[in-house]
């Protein structure tokens, strides 16, 4: 994939503010609500945004740490990377729901969880935004990223990013459809 | 001219696009974003701020019948580091700026209209830059309050103290002498 640098922070930026919002707006929903599941072995709206603040626990620090440790210039133009491009199309939720599997480490099922993940999950954004506006003038090409897999594996700044966001994307629409599917008279 | 007067005119001529409404705290523009539109804010209120440090500083807000702009943006095309988030439930018309210049650009009259909002602008930012300049904290809230009482009806204390860039307690303290 090829895309202006620009407008590829500019695109992630407005997906962050969405999730951003979404969940603030989540905030003023019942605990009992947000700990709703479907079926005994799915997630809750909660175990959804848990989730990703696992991934956020790693990938935030990380992408911090080796923007600060690079002076090299800001690229014009940004080309995706083989294995980042995969990985972040990968997690792009298709039409058609396309499950996928969960490691262990980052399966957050039937723990105990407060509103307090949302905050988290606000705090973490937070974060993500001040990331990917310091991102314009770092080059989102030499920077790389360990995967949180396998720390051999890096994929560029530019991929991380991608693939982070749209993997908050994914859990983002799962959170909507466990709330519509466990809609009740909470008043 | 007033902002609802402008906003008189933009409905007039059909120029808000869209509505978007923000639930409390809710973000309307995040740091880093390149926002070029217009809002005119229907209902509800709205802070502008930066981080320094991790800190809010309020640098302006925005209550019923107001204009907002993040004008960094608007007048550059480029990414503004300012947040504009929502105190509480708020509805916004929306314009974007290629709508608002093909306007502008349509009349002298129109044109005239640009030149005196951004008179008018400038004249604001100076008495801000004053509010920041001047020691006194008691004085930097007299001339807030002279100039804009209906703040102080719209926006929580603690958010006004911000702005001004005193605690809380020295604001009411303020207010109440």
């Amino acid at each position: 994939m090829k895309i202006l640098a620009e407008q590829l922070l500019q695109d992630l930026i407005e997906q962050s503010r969405s999730h951003l919002n979404y969940v603030i707006a989540l905030q003023d929903l019942h605990e009992d609500e947000l700990n709703e599941r479907v079926h005994h072995d799915s997630w809750s709206t909660l175990e959804c945004i848990e989730h990703l603040n696992l991934y956020g626990y790693y990938y935030l620090p990380e992408i911090e740490k080796r923007m600060q440790a690079s002076n090299a210039q800001a690229i014009k133009q940004f080309n995706s990377g083989w294995l980042g491009n995969y990985f972040a199309e990968s997690m792009l939720p298709k039409e058609q729901l396309n499950k996928m599997k969960t490691f262990k480490s980052m399966n957050p099922i039937h723990s105990a969880l407060s509103k307090d993940v949302l905050t988290t999950f606000i705090d973490q954004q937070q974060k993500m935004l001040q990331l990917l506006s310091a991102a314009q003038s770092k080059n989102l090409e030499s920077i790389r990223i360990p995967i949180s897999i396998n720390k051999w594996i890096k994929i560029k700044l530019g991929d991380t990013f991608r693939f982070v966001i749209y993997h908050n994307e994914r859990h983002m629409q799962q959170a909507q459809r466990v709330l519509k599917q466990t809609a009740k008279a909470y008043v | 001219m007033k902002s609802t007067a402008v906003a008189e005119l933009f409905i007039q001529h059909h120029l808000f696009e869209k509505t978007v409404i923000l639930e409390r705290n809710q973000y309307l523009k995040v740091g880093g974003s390149i926002d070029t539109h217009i809002y005119f804010i229907e209902t509800g209120s709205l802070k502008i701020y930066l981080l320094d440090e991790a800190e809010e500083r309020i640098i302006r807000f925005g209550y019923k019948n107001n204009l907002i702009v993040s004008i960094d943006s608007f007048l550059s095309n480029k990414p503004s580091e300012l947040y504009i988030q929502a105190i509480k439930k708020t509805e916004v018309r929306v314009t974007t700026k290629k709508t608002f210049t093909e306007f502008i650009n349509s009349s002298i009259d129109n044109l005239k209209l640009w030149s005196g909002i951004l008179e008018d602008l400038v004249l604001q930012q100076i008495e801000r830059e004053k509010d920041l300049l001047i020691n006194s904290p008691k004085e930097r809230y007299e001339r807030v309050l002279k100039r804009s009482p209906q703040l102080f009806q719209e926006i929580p204390n603690k958010h006004i103290a911000n702005y001004l860039r005193m605690s809380a307690e020295t604001l009411s303290r303020l207010k109440n002498s």
